[in-house]
């Protein structure tokens, strides 16, 4: 059963920004004044390149990163203005998956264990339950409970990430942080664990944050999408409405260079020129500019406003009415 | 005996066995494998991980690490003045010939290909020096030639750049430089943009093509992304476990796959169109049971057999031959007249 999203969002992220100090004492500026709201039950993507901030972003929202600014209101809390003894209280509610199965598990661990200490972490009681938690726990990620005594080496990486999943499970988490959970997967075996996480994510009525870089990956998964670039986020909105629709500059090239598995479509579009400045010298107004077809003087004197084009679908780009 | 090459191919890998062999055990990471390369065209070979896809070019280039080695097999090449070399039978000092002059090679990860230490502009030159009668002076200049060529912007001032200086977009420009410097007749490239952005893999596709309408060179494209595929191929192989399950030109294979591996590959990819409704519903996207097997530890039928959906007893019992399935199409499968 699909859980009927109420409106009052789950996560409201505002203003977070995330700097860090440099060799030299440069200022990083990694994530820059992000904003986006996640409603109960829904999964948002958080798209963008390398250096975009996404991860950093992601993991802040987690306080697995300090944030320098920003409020992220979790159910009514202010998490980033919690202490870190109170923060402990809700790192229960708020999980994370990582991207690379082979070094988010501890190899000398067995599986009952890894999936063990998440459940220590609640405070779970030892024995026969606990057995039973962890046997429950594989079955719902999709592995036999008779692993629960092996070695993560003796795993693929497609049922490394199952484990990861499960033990991101274990605390029964209402917020999951899926950090690039298929990058590093056999393209046979991601469509696994997608499919997977679509049940998971409307079995339990979870709450996704999915971060990627693979669009058509963001496109299936989830409801609505934040693209972001170089710290800032460019556009963000319904799904649907972002593909079919983008907005930004940005987001319609990112769209237009993907290579599709298709020889018939050749890409009609010239690529980007040039690559992403650095975070430590951003570009003045928008960050996007030195690479954008549509620039014009007046995107370096201001950093574009957020606008709302209806549809809780937001842009930021003074030309946008123009694509 | 070997049967003659074909004057259009540059390329011709037959029956290619390259084993890693050690006291406990045989490895057989290529095993058998067959395809031919088309002068001044684009052959994508195809694969996940462990399906010797990369072993396979390491083996034409003569740059397999011990104990691997050529157990089989020819791998045919046609040099520029039309005389044919068997490599697979080549010793470490012919290949000095034959690489970077005759055959190039690009990698996934630029920085760990340059050295550090020296600016790109004296990689470059050491290259053309290696390999031609040229001067310092003129190795200098043909490698600032170079440099515009790959559309590297101010090329005369980043002749002078250390590796670290530049994005890794740059790199992979000046790794295809310093490979194109010599002007081989074959350039292997193995997951040249893996490690890249989407914007900058876009970038380097359009480069590589514009390069091989202008220089003529043939492309061995080694990669695991079949849009990347879509984008560059002529002809495609596909491999799996060590051995090549499906070859067709690059329209006939994205139009109808004849090996069941092959269209699990399509099909698991997302795709909006095929995979939502139209009210946005998901539909639980199509998945290749198992994972990848270990090339140690392949069943001694059809390598797909066990995640196959296809598979039947006869599947289980002999190792199906190429067969035969359209124009230029082959698939190792006995079913393959039923997809």
């Amino acid at each position: 059963m699909t859980q009927p999203s109420d409106d009052t969002p789950l996560l409201s992220v505002r203003g977070l920004t995330k700097h860090f100090t440099g060799r030299g004492g440069q200022i990083v500026h990694a994530v820059e004044d992000v904003s986006f709201d996640i409603r109960r039950g829904t999964t948002v993507g958080l798209v963008g390149e390398s250096g975009s901030g996404k991860t950093t972003a992601g993991r802040s929202i987690l306080r697995l990163v300090e944030p320098s600014s920003g409020q992220a209101i979790f159910d009514g809390t202010d998490i980033f203005a919690l202490k870190p003894g109170e923060m402990q209280h809700w790192r229960k509610r708020l999980q994370i998956v990582f991207q690379d199965p082979y070094s988010s598990l501890n190899p000398r661990l067995r599986i009952e264990a890894i999936i063990g200490e998440a459940l220590d972490a609640r405070g779970y009681p030892r024995g026969a339950r606990r057995r039973e938690r962890i046997a429950e726990l594989l079955t719902l990620v999709g592995l036999s409970p008779d692993y629960s005594r092996r070695f993560p080496h003796e795993f693929s990486g497609g049922q490394r990430q199952r484990i990861g999943i499960a033990r991101a499970l274990a605390v029964e988490p209402d917020f999951i942080v899926a950090d690039e959970p298929v990058s590093a997967l056999d393209v046979s075996v991601q469509a696994q664990v997608l499919n997977l996480l679509g049940e998971l994510q409307q079995n339990l009525g979870l709450t996704m944050l999915f971060i990627a870089h693979d669009l058509s990956v963001v496109e299936y998964l989830c409801d609505e999408v934040v693209v972001m670039y170089l710290g800032r986020v460019m556009e963000r909105g319904p799904s649907r409405q972002v593909y079919a629709q983008p907005r930004h500059p940005y987001t319609r090239a990112l769209l237009a260079t993907a290579p599709v598995p298709d020889p018939t479509r050749k890409r009609t579009h010239v690529p980007l020129q040039g690559d992403i400045p650095s975070p430590i010298n951003p570009p003045s107004g928008c960050v996007f500019r030195t690479r954008c077809p549509m620039a014009i003087e007046a995107c370096a004197q201001v950093i574009p406003p957020v606008e709302h084009l209806g549809g809780n679908h937001h842009v930021a780009c003074i030309r946008h009415g123009e694509l | 005996m070997t049967a003659p090459l074909p004057a259009e191919t540059i390329l011709s890998v037959r029956d290619l066995k390259t084993w890693f062999v050690s006291k406990r055990a045989t490895t057989k990471a290529v095993d058998g494998v067959t395809f031919d390369l088309k002068r001044g065209k684009t052959l994508a070979v195809v694969g996940e991980s462990g399906s010797g896809k990369s072993v396979t070019s390491l083996s034409i280039m003569g740059l397999l690490a011990k104990p691997g080695r050529i157990a089989g097999g020819e791998i045919l090449f046609r040099d520029r003045n039309e005389q044919v070399h068997d490599l697979a039978q080549f010793e470490p000092k012919q290949f000095r010939a034959i690489r970077g002059r005759e055959i190039a090679m690009i990698f996934q990860e630029p920085m760990t290909s340059l050295n550090p230490l020296y600016t790109v502009g004296d990689q470059i030159g050491e290259m053309i020096s290696l390999h031609t009668e040229l001067g310092r002076g003129e190795a200098r200049a043909r490698a600032l030639e170079m440099l515009k060529h790959v559309e590297i912007p101010d090329a005369a001032r980043r002749l002078d750049d250390y590796p670290h200086q530049m994005s890794g977009g740059m790199r992979q420009r000046v790794m295809i430089a310093m490979a194109l410097s010599c002007n081989p007749s074959l350039l292997i490239a193995d997951e040249p943009t893996t490690a890249l952005d989407v914007t900058i893999q876009a970038q380097i596709l359009d480069l590589l093509q514009r390069l091989q309408a202008q220089f003529g060179m043939s492309i061995l494209f080694i990669t695991h992304n079949l849009g990347v595929v879509a984008e560059v191929a002529h002809d495609v192989v596909v491999m799996y476990g060590g051995r090549v399950v499906e070859q067709a030109p690059v329209n006939s294979l994205f139009a109808h796959q004849k090996h069941p591996y092959t269209k699990g590959l399509l099909a698991c990819t997302p795709d909006a169109t095929r995979d939502l409704g139209t009210d946005g519903a998901r539909r639980a996207l199509y998945s290749i049971p198992g994972s990848v097997p270990p090339i140690t530890n392949l069943p001694p039928g059809c390598a797909f057999e066990p995640r196959c959906s296809m598979a039947i007893e006869a599947c289980r019992i002999a190792f199906p031959p190429l067969i035969p399935a359209g124009p230029e199409t082959f698939s190792r499968c006995i079913r393959t007249h039923e997809l």
